[in-house]
């Protein structure tokens, strides 16, 4: 079963505690050692060879620096291995150690291996630096190598500095990328015991994607692609719809702008022209209301001095003819009072007896004389006095007070009374005093002479004459008779004086008489001359009437004249003022026109509707014209700010795809077309949507194919790795399981894309759009999950492997750990199976050559199941190495370790020993 | 090389070391589907995170169909009765869901809502009440479901996650032995039950 080309034999000098070793390679061996003696570290020893990158090589409990010191203790440390390859024949691989550094060096020359070319004269083994120069003493022309370029000479890597790839190539890949894959799994080919499930699986799949194209879907790059514009539609289309209402407005009144500008744009020349016509217009008519004013004014101001004449001239007639009706009175008065005189001789008559009458009475009293009679009256009271008391006197002139004083008193104390009294109180009669006389003498005699003494006052009575003497009847009844006498005369006198007044009183009264009767003649005088006028008033008094009559209808007339006037003065006042009112009212918005803006003066440059109106602007419609073209002005304005944010609302609110149109005009129109269309656009949006569906799955149809080429794969792998019988087992494979959870989301996709490829069930619209599928969302967010979750889907994230195991007449059993599936032994094989069959399938298998896997404590497999081992190997490219402290006997080489006196371990070709295997032997 | 900084190394490379380690000691279960990015981590660094937590004295499970768990021996009273409540749970669900005829299997595609758990309830008040659960009572036993990662709550419903495989499995298990030996009852096994989880 030996290829002709592989490894022959595997030599270490001075490393890993071996002086020297040689080691077939050729053939399946059998190492024998007791334990801890060098084994393992033997076989190690190739990692150096084969893997060469540092990352990877493992020495299970040792570390890489101590390995690297057990190794190449040196710089006469050397591991070599001899490859007969079918370009070059025999070449050796080598590595050195450098000395104190123990790191080592690569190198490879073509030739066979000779342990002698490597000592020197003085036997001693040649250090690194010499050793290029030895062997070429030897014929052989090595070089050194950096790791890198080693392990690119050895897995035939890139060509270098001209040289052929093949010198030095000990593994010829099928795919020179699996060169990585293909290196770890040789290192554990080497420790197959340590080939865990999830390396298996790995492995398998870097081998196996090498034949599947494209193998990372970035599922979530895909969709997003795929509906990237669907959804930008979708997103547009939704926010149509929900601003309908918004939209119908923006066209409103963009309808709206478009009437008014063509209104602006028809007006706007028609109010230039009309405002300048207006001026004219408005200086001439203000003139000639000016001028019509000024008549009408003037007018009134004549009425008005008539009028007042009319008035002074009314006044004065007025009075004329009163003094006129007043004569006339008078003439009534005088005819009434004369009535019965008829002649004036007769008033002269009565007034010639009057004054005669007057005359004679004057002449009457200028002979009167005498006293007045008040003179008299007087002097007769007094005599009428004197002749009461005289009479008196006569009566008490036997019995009075005196008389009684005179009989108790002396004279001269009756005198001092009497000087002391009142005259009368002398003559009281006795009814009218009471007397005591005692006291009063008493009183008397205490007094001085000639004093009357009272109570504290003192009087002298000196020079007093007597109040009271004592007369005689006689004498009294002379004295009454004298008075009595003189009474009578007195009364004579007094009637003389009373005649003498009543004449002067006839005299007044005729004086009075006189004067009456003179008047009364003029008076008469009078009548006569009004008699004599009163045709002549009773004419004028006529004339005045009829001009105050007159007067009275001029004045009736002006009035109404003056109304006339006052209301053509309004009326004129009013068309001014309408005038003024329009004029002030034009030139406000003349000065403060709405379209001084820049935008009106290109407004024609920009859309608008044409208007169908008036051509001709007459003045009078210009203030109302004016009027609606700046509200116009205004409202254009306004709306072209409203639009503004009405576009931006829509913006804002997600409805951003006409943008870039190129004016916002042109934006609107689109907007409006959209909405218009929005039932139509939906159509286009689920068409869009299923094609992309389409679009997304064709990667996951591209992957779900892959994972089935993979399945296929496998398949040949299993019928590969079952070819011969391991230990009892009736079923070894590996079986790739579905994520289902993954796969099913797959199918799903593609199976909906095959529905919508076919349009067999989305209607549209609905709830099973495919836009709205919830199942299908799920099964979307899975895959962008994971796929983002593993930076993109592979096929590896869609199964994972299992160990299907099946002992004759039992189920097959299915592990997720190769380890439990079974006992040690078969545990061991199934790895080492596996582990060959994927370095199997990596090689170029036009290219033989054998290379080496190893099994470490390997008795722990019978005999049958290391033959059948031995075979599987060779079969799949392998010469197999068992390792154990006993022979064993299905091996080709037996070798055993010499353990040396120096402690050092020592492999000698000697002591090879050749087996032929008996079943051979037997066939 | 030290231990320690050996662990060190390892530790820096695995970010979600702590999350992780938290999760999972807490009782919860990792679902793949549930959990897509920390189930990649950990399938990448599987062995590091095996190698750490077993050193922290865990032992890290990975189920080929998608979850992983701290594999525990003997679980503290706690965990005992949540978890032979859960049983209980799965099993009426399980069980209702096998009476309307509907394939197993295929458990993570069920909606378990307010209805199908009142048809639960109504079909296993006995049971439950024994086990004095109401309705509102099962109601929070999915919550607790949830926090273990057997289910997770999505749009209105309950849907169960691959990690319930665990009791599947058991109950197949159990079933089989009923197929063997007819007398076996759920409530005898309830022990079984606690120690396997
Ligand atoms: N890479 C290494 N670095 C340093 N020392 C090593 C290395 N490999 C092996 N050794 C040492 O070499 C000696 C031999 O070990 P090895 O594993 O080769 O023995 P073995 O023959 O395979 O034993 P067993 O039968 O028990 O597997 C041991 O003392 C070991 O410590
Ligand atoms: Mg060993």
């Amino acid at each position: 079963m030996s290829s002709d080309y592989g490894f022959q034999q595997l030599v270490l000098l001075n490393s890993a505690g071996y002086e020297r070793a040689e080691l077939p390679l050729d053939e399946s061996v059998s190492l024998i050692a007791p334990n801890n003696t060098g084994k393992t570290s033997l076989i190690n020893a190739l990692q150096y060879l084969l893997i060469i990158d540092k990352r990877h090589l493992d020495f299970g409990a040792h570390d890489k620096d101590k390995a690297r010191r057990f190794y190449f203790p040196s710089n006469s440390s050397y591991i070599l291995l001899e490859v007969t390859l079918p370009e070059s024949g025999s070449v050796v691989l080598g590595c050195v150690g450098k000395g104190v550094s123990h790191d080592y060096n690569y190198f490879a020359y073509q030739g066979p291996l000779h342990i002698e070319e490597y000592r020197l004269d003085n036997g001693k083994l040649v250090t690194q630096p010499q050793l290029l120069e030895q062997l070429a003493h030897h014929g052989r022309t090595a070089s050194f190598y950096s790791s890198a370029d080693f392990a690119e000479m050895v897995y035939g890597g890139a060509r270098r500095r001209g040289q052929t790839s093949s010198e030095f190539t000990v593994f010829r890949l099928e795919n020179r990328k699996d060169a990585n894959a293909y290196r770890q799994v040789l290192t554990r080919t080497l420790r197959l015991d340590k080939l865990s499930s999830g390396e298996v699986k790995r492995h398998l799949l870097q081998i196996f994607s090498r034949q599947l194209p494209d193998s990372v879907v970035d599922f979530k790059q895909e969709w997003d692609k795929a509906f990237a514009e669907v959804n930008q539609d979708r997103e547009q289309y939704r926010a149509a719809h929900n601003q309908q209402t918004l939209i119908d407005e923006l066209e409103r009144q963009q309808d709206e702008r478009l009437a008014t500008r063509g209104r602006i744009i028809a007006r706007r020349p028609l109010i230039d022209d009309g405002l300048q016509r207006w001026q004219n217009h408005y200086q001439t008519q203000s003139e000639s209301l000016e001028h019509q004013h000024q008549n009408l004014q003037k007018q009134e101001a004549d009425l008005l001095q008539r009028d007042r004449d009319q008035t002074r001239r009314q006044s004065e007639l007025n009075q004329q003819l009163a003094a006129l009706k007043k004569n006339e009175q008078r003439c009534d008065e005088l005819e009434n009072r004369f009535t019965l005189i008829h002649d004036r001789s007769q008033l002269e008559q009565q007034l010639a007896s009057a004054t005669e009458e007057r005359d004679r009475q004057i002449a009457l009293l200028t002979n009167a004389h005498g006293q007045s009679a008040v003179a008299t009256d007087h002097q007769l009271r007094r005599e009428e006095q004197e002749l009461s008391a005289l009479r008196k006197e006569q009566e008490t002139l036997s019995d009075n007070l005196y008389l009684t004083l005179k009989q108790h008193l002396s004279e001269e104390q009756l005198s001092v009374l009497n000087r002391g009294l009142n005259r009368q109180l002398l003559t009281l009669s006795p009814g009218d005093y009471q007397l005591e006389s005692q006291q009063l003498l008493q009183w008397l005699q205490d007094m001085p002479e000639d004093w009357f003494e009272l109570p504290g006052l003192n009087l002298s009575v000196a020079n007093q004459a007597p109040q009271y003497e004592q007369r005689s009847a006689e004498e009294i009844a002379q004295l009454i008779e004298d008075c009595q006498g003189r009474l009578r005369q007195l009364q004579e006198q007094k009637a003389a004086s009373r005649e003498m007044e009543s004449q002067k009183k006839r005299k007044a009264e005729l004086e009075q008489e006189v004067k009456s009767l003179e008047k009364d003649l003029e008076q008469f005088d009078e009548l006569t001359q009004l008699q004599k006028s009163r045709p002549d008033r009773l004419k004028e008094m006529e004339v005045a009437r009829q001009e105050l009559a007159e007067i009275d209808q001029a004045q009736t007339q002006a009035s109404a004249q003056q109304q006339t006037l006052r209301d053509q003065i309004q009326e004129l006042i009013n068309k001014r003022q309408a005038l003024d009112t329009a004029h002030q009212e034009i030139d406000r918005i003349r000065q403060n026109r709405g379209d001084s803006d820049d935008q009106f003066n290109w407004l024609s440059d920009l859309p608008h509707t044409p208007w169908v109106g008036d051509t001709e602007l007459p003045l009078d419609q210009l203030a109302q014209t004016l009027r609606d073209y700046q509200r116009d002005c205004y409202q254009l304005k306004d709306l072209d700010r409203d639009l503004h944010h009405r576009r931006i609302t829509l913006h804002s609110s997600g409805l951003t795809k006409f943008q870039y149109a190129p004016n916002p005009e042109e934006e609107i129109r689109l907007m409006v077309e959209f909405r218009h269309h929005l039932a139509r656009e939906a159509e286009a949006l689920e068409k869009k949507a299923r094609s992309a569906v389409v679009t997304v799955t064709a990667s996951l149809r591209d992957l779900r194919g892959n994972l089935q080429s993979f399945e296929n794969a496998m398949h040949e792998f299993n019928r590969l790795i079952s070819r011969r019988k391991l230990s009892d087992l009736k079923v070894f494979r590996i079986q790739p399981v579905h994520e289902s959870h993954l796969v099913e989301a797959i199918d799903l996709l593609i199976q909906t894309s095959e529905k919508v490829e076919s349009g067999e069930s989305f209607e549209l619209f609905n709830q099973t759009s495919v836009l709205d599928d919830r199942q299908l969302d799920q099964a979307r967010q899975l895959l962008i999950d994971e796929g983002s979750a593993r930076h993109g889907l592979k096929v590896a994230d869609l199964f994972r492997l299992t160990f299907e195991l099946g002992k004759e007449n039992q189920a097959i059993e299915s592990f997720d750990d190769i380890d439990s599936a079974a006992s040690n032994g078969t545990v061991l094989m199934a790895k080492l199976v596996t582990g060959l069959a994927m370095l199997h399938l990596m090689q170029d298998k036009t290219r033989n050559v054998q290379a080496l896997c190893y099994l470490d404590e390997a008795l722990a497999l019978d005999a049958a199941n290391q033959r059948s081992l031995i075979k599987t190997a060779s079969e799949f490219g392998f010469a197999l190495m068992f390792a154990s402290p006993s022979p064993l006997i299905t091996a080709h080489y037996c070798v055993p370790i010499q353990q040396m006196s120096n402690g050092m371990n020592h492999i000698s070709r000697k002591h090879w020993q050749i087996l032929q295997p008996l079943e051979a032997v037997k066939a | 090389m030290s231990n320690t900084s050996q662990f060190q190394q390892i530790a820096n490379n695995l970010p979600n070391l702590a999350l992780l380690f938290r999760w999972f000691n807490r009782g919860r279960h990792l679902n793949r589907i549930a959990e897509p990015v920390l189930w990649e981590e950990l399938e990448r660094n599987l062995d590091d995170y095996t190698a750490i937590f077993s050193a922290l004295g865990s032992d890290l499970r990975l189920d080929g169909r998608g979850f992983a768990w701290f594999h525990q021996d003997d679980g503290s009273s706690n965990t005992n009765k949540a978890t032979r409540q859960l049983a209980l749970l799965f099993m009426v669900i399980f069980d209702t869901q096998a009476d309307a005829g509907i394939p197993l299997m295929k458990f993570e595609h069920w909606r378990i809502d307010q209805t199908l758990l009142t048809t639960v309830f109504e079909q296993h008040q006995d049971l439950l009440e024994a086990e004095e659960l109401d309705l509102s009572g099962l109601v929070s036993l999915m919550r607790t479901a949830e926090n273990f990662g057997f289910a997770r709550y999505d749009g209105g419903a309950w849907q169960l996650l691959p990690a319930v495989c665990r009791y599947l499995d058991h109950y197949e298990e159990l079933a089989s032995q009923v197929d063997q030996d007819e007398d076996v009852s759920w409530a005898g096994d309830q022990d079984d039950e606690d120690n396997s989880l």
